[in-house]
């Protein structure tokens, strides 16, 4: 032992300090230590594993996604052509309706314009006819009693021939 | 001053109210550690285990700093006990303080034991205990006095034995390792160099214990003084009390960050 009056180093209280460092360092490792540095490192490690799963789900979606967009995209040329396609023949449907339609108006034109000029010639021939008779009806009226309608009727007719190229 | 109660077994001295404050202070930073490291989690840690493992990444963190990092982690331990046995054992003194009164009262014929006396004043020579012994008596025959006060409580670091006995398990662990490691370069760094004899025979283990326990003990001296003083001293004695939170918390890291440096240099590869 070693004294300086209030200051003294005692061999025995040293030795007692060394041995209960020795031991309460031994219970903090075995009770403290341990288990916590364990469960820090297993923290550690799930973390790192979780970061490294992260990252390899945001690869897979960038993935997907890319995939998703390219389908996408396809499918949007698909159905634009398929508009496209469907467009073209509604209109070349509508052009050869009108043009049907314009093919039959033309046709019925044509058949009524003919059915006219018929009907003018069929009105004219019997115009004659008509005008025959009264021209005859007005001769013999005018001429009275010294022609006989025969004669005279084939008179008429001639001139009415002529008469008709005229008219 | 208190006197102390010591006693002798096997030619060495033990002084009892150092005792105490050791095997509390040790039970306090085990229960602790206990504590604070039950139903851990690897997830989101709560409270407790917050609180512990800021403790353990703080002095990690030292031990890191010294040592290269792949041979840190087998000191954390060592740090980590030193540093929360070292924090807590400045604090304990501060709290508060235990003393009994001794003194002779031929009134109620009661008398202090021989027994008592001895162990009050228990010496290295026998003119150095006379002297004790007569201030002793002295006081405890005093009637008008308080007689002679026993301190039963103090911080365990407040002590030179405990700050030694800390300072050589670190220092003897250092040279074990560095033995370990290479004997032949721990045998020429340490004596080749007239300088490193006297570094590590002579300097680290004076000034690594002494740092300690002389801001610890100068701490109690002016708290005791400051006590000592009255209703005047109690301003100071609050300012000098935060203070000394202060210098016990610095203090022990001072020590574990010394005793890392110390065990880096017969560690590390490259000094």
């Amino acid at each position: 032992m070693l004294d300086f009056g209030a200051v003294a180093l005692e061999w025995g209280s040293l030795l007692t300090q060394a041995i209960v460092f020795l031991l309460l360092l031994l219970a903090v490792r075995k009770f403290a230590m341990g288990p916590i540095v364990a469960v820090m490192e297993k923290r550690r490690q799930h973390i790192e594993s979780e970061i490294t799963t992260a990252e390899r789900s945001r690869k897979e979606a960038e993935a997907l996604l890319a995939e998703q967009r390219r389908v996408l995209d396809e499918a949007r040329l698909e159905a634009k052509s398929i508009i496209d396609r469907a467009t073209k023949q509604a209109s070349d449907e509508a052009a050869k309706i009108v043009a049907d339609a314009q093919a039959a108006a033309e046709r019925l034109k044509a058949d009524a314009s003919a059915e006219l000029a018929r009907e003018v010639e069929k009105a004219k021939a019997e115009l004659r006819d008509q005008m025959t008779g009264l021209s005859v009806l007005l001769a013999s009226k005018i001429i009275e009693k010294e022609l006989d309608e025969a004669t005279q009727k084939a008179t008429v007719d001639k001139f009415l021939a002529q008469v008709g190229d005229r008219l | 001053m208190h006197y102390s109660l010591r006693f002798e077994w096997l030619g060495m001295v033990f002084d009892i109210s150092t005792i105490i404050a050791i095997v509390v202070t040790a039970l306090i930073v085990l229960f602790f550690c206990i504590g604070m490291t039950r139903n851990l989690t690897s997830g989101v840690p709560g409270g407790r285990q917050n609180v512990m493992e800021w403790i353990v990444d703080f002095v990690t963190g030292i031990t890191k700093s010294y040592i290269e990092p792949k041979k840190a982690a087998g000191f954390v331990s060592l740090a980590l006990t030193l540093f929360l046995y070292i924090f807590i054992g400045n604090q304990l003194g501060l709290l508060f303080n235990v003393n009994t009164a001794i003194h002779n009262d031929p009134v109620e014929k009661q008398y202090v034991s021989d027994t008592v006396k001895d162990m009050l004043t228990l010496s290295t020579t026998e003119e150095a205990k006379k002297e004790k012994l007569a201030k002793l008596e002295e006081e405890i025959n005093d009637p008008h006095g308080h007689g002679a006060s026993i301190g039963w409580w103090k911080s365990p670091t407040a002590t030179p034995s405990v700050t030694f006995a800390l300072a050589l398990v670190v220092l003897l662990y250092a040279h074990y390792l560095g033995m370990k490691k290479s004997f032949g370069g721990w045998l020429k760094h340490t004596f080749l160099n007239p300088i490193h004899i006297l570094e590590e025979f002579i300097i680290k283990p004076l000034t690594l214990p002494l740092r300690l326990f002389g801001n610890i003990f100068a701490g109690e001296v002016l708290i005791a003084f400051l006590l000592s003083v009255g209703i005047f001293g109690s301003i100071p004695l609050f300012l000098w009390l935060g203070y000394s939170v202060f210098v016990g918390s610095v203090q022990a890291f001072i020590f574990t960050t010394l005793a890392m440096v110390y065990i880096s240099q017969q560690v590390n590869d490259q000094h």
